[in-house]
């Protein structure tokens, strides 16, 4: 059984960074992503349980902060009804902002048609599309009428765990098919920071945290055959083409698969014959299917139950 | 009238009116609408699709002309060339718009921050005449642009379906999802009749 990893993100300079990344790599962790700014670089991993100390150790020479990510390794979409100015920039911007905070990675979804009341709906390709994802985080408005009577449309036929953020306080039930509810997160025509409307983004990372904890211990009864952060670090070492992607996160981490930024036409054959050091092949562990989001690679690692044997 | 000095959101639950309300004014002061409206009231209903407003401006502003925000004298008097030198660098831009329609890009240089010359091959005198009274900016024209933008904006996204008076210093303006009522539009009067009682 392979060590337990903890998810953590390390802010520093980006001076001698690169010794992080070496311990962690003896260590046997993770680098999940890596973001430089300027002379600032942001550092998303994943460390084995018994080994954090050392890094901190190190991160803490390097006058470098290294802080509990427990959004790491997930994929949500923060869904708003369009792209207007009426719900962009703010708040769901605002919202994928503080979800990558805790380490998710996001994508923004505007629907094409989800504005109004009677007028709302998804196409069937949207909503593939989301349910692509871990998580869905749908961004409301101020209404209680419109968020309890006319916008859980949007929601149905997404089968992801749903989060809705809206304005007003609500219970989770008053809201059909949303699996928690975040109030006093509505629209608003300016950027979240005052400190009411940061405590409920914190609210929300916490609720989010929560949905995501308890699908981690769903995962756990019957586990994954290979970890995502495994075949992330064989698709670094096979396919070198991944380094020319210019993304931010040219691998995407899901809690059951992946998605890798490479032409699924070009590069799919390559990613079904990746081999692992047991001599299986990924193909026998994963579904490898085309993603609806351009034209990416989307991995679906199968269960321990489906495949018999876990490495 | 003060500016702003009534501003009123209402909606069916009180709380959402003031949530509202918070919106509408971020939409007013990114567009730099608060000097020019002196009252607002607006009135939403969700369980109708109905979003109804009505507005009273402070006094229009007049149109600005050249002389002003400027001075236009004689240049280089063989050359027949005009010298402007200007005071308020804000009307820079559509000033140059206007003396390169008129005069060609060539004819127009600006050796300095606040000097435009002007090359022409007319009569100084009428010319420079004509550019004294030349409107540069229309205050009221880019006010009423900026007031249907903050209309729009502070509409719930959906409610493509709108009434718009602007008479005066009045606006109005009504919008639905649905086909608008004609009752609904005559609320929208009483809304601005009611703004015009207060005193």
């Amino acid at each position: 059984m392979a060590a337990v990893l903890e998810p953590y993100i390390y802010e520093g300079g980006i001076h001698k960074h690169t010794l992080i990344t070496e311990l962690l790599e003896d260590l046997g962790g993770y680098l999940i992503q890596k973001v430089p700014a300027a002379t600032e670089v942001t550092l998303t991993m994943l460390i084995p349980r018994e080994d954090v100390h050392l890094i901190e150790e190190l991160g803490k020479k390097l006058l470098g902060t290294l802080t509990k990510a427990p959004l790491t390794g997930t994929e949500i979409a923060v869904v708003s009804p369009t792209l207007a100015s009426h719900h962009l920039p703010h708040s769901a911007c605002d919202v994928a902002e503080h979800l990558r905070r805790d380490g998710a990675n996001t994508n923004m979804i505007g629907l094409a048609r989800g504005m109004g009341r009677r007028v709302a709906l998804s196409a069937d390709y949207e909503r593939r599309l989301i349910n692509e994802h871990d998580l869905a985080v749908f961004s409301f408005g101020t209404f209680s009428d419109c968020i309890k009577n006319k916008k859980p449309k949007l929601l149905e036929g997404v089968n992801i765990p749903k989060v809705v953020t809206g304005g007003p306080e609500l219970k989770t039930e008053e809201v059909a098919h949303a699996d928690v509810y975040v109030g006093n997160i509505g629209r608003v025509a300016h950027r979240l920071r005052k400190s009411d409307e940061i405590s409920s983004l914190d609210v929300m990372n916490q609720k989010v945290g929560e949905v995501v904890e308890k699908m981690r211990e769903e995962l756990a009864k019957d586990p994954l055959a290979v970890l995502p952060p495994r075949v992330m670090k064989e698709v670094h070492e096979q396919v070198p083409q991944i380094y020319e992607v210019l993304t931010p996160a040219p691998i995407t981490l899901q809690l059951d698969g992946l998605r890798i930024k490479l032409p699924y036409g070009q590069f799919h054959e390559k990613i079904e014959n990746l081999e692992f050091d047991e001599g299986i092949r990924l193909s026998e562990l994963a579904r490898i299917t085309p993603s609806k989001m351009k034209n990416y690679i989307l991995v679906k690692i199968k269960r321990e139950s489906e495949v018999g044997f876990v490495i | 009238m003060e500016a702003l000095e009534t501003f009123i959101v209402e909606s069916t639950v009180p709380e959402e009116g003031e949530a509202y309300k918070s919106i509408i004014s971020d939409v007013i002061s990114e567009l730099v609408l608060g000097g020019a409206i002196g009252r607002i009231k607006a009135v939403i209903r969700p369980e109708d699709s109905l979003f109804q407003m009505a507005i009273i401006l402070r006094g229009s502003q007049k149109p600005v002309k050249l002389s002003d925000f400027g001075e236009v004298g004689y240049g280089a008097l063989e050359k027949k060339e005009i010298k402007i030198t200007i005071n308020e660098e804000k009307y820079l831009p559509p000033l140059l718009e206007k003396l390169w329609a008129r005069y060609g890009r060539g004819n127009v240089r600006q050796p300095e921050r606040r000097t435009v010359i002007v090359r022409q091959k007319g009569d100084l005198e009428t010319e420079i005449e004509f550019l004294k009274e030349m409107v540069v900016a229309d205050p009221k024209q880019t006010l009423l642009s900026r007031l249907v933008e903050m209309a729009i904006r502070s509409t719930p996204e959906g409610f493509r379906v709108r009434y718009h008076s602007m008479k005066d210093n009045f606006f109005i303006f009504v919008a639905s999802e649905d086909s608008l009522k004609p009752e609904w539009i005559e609320e929208g009067h009483k809304i601005l009749a009611e703004l015009q009682e207060v005193e």
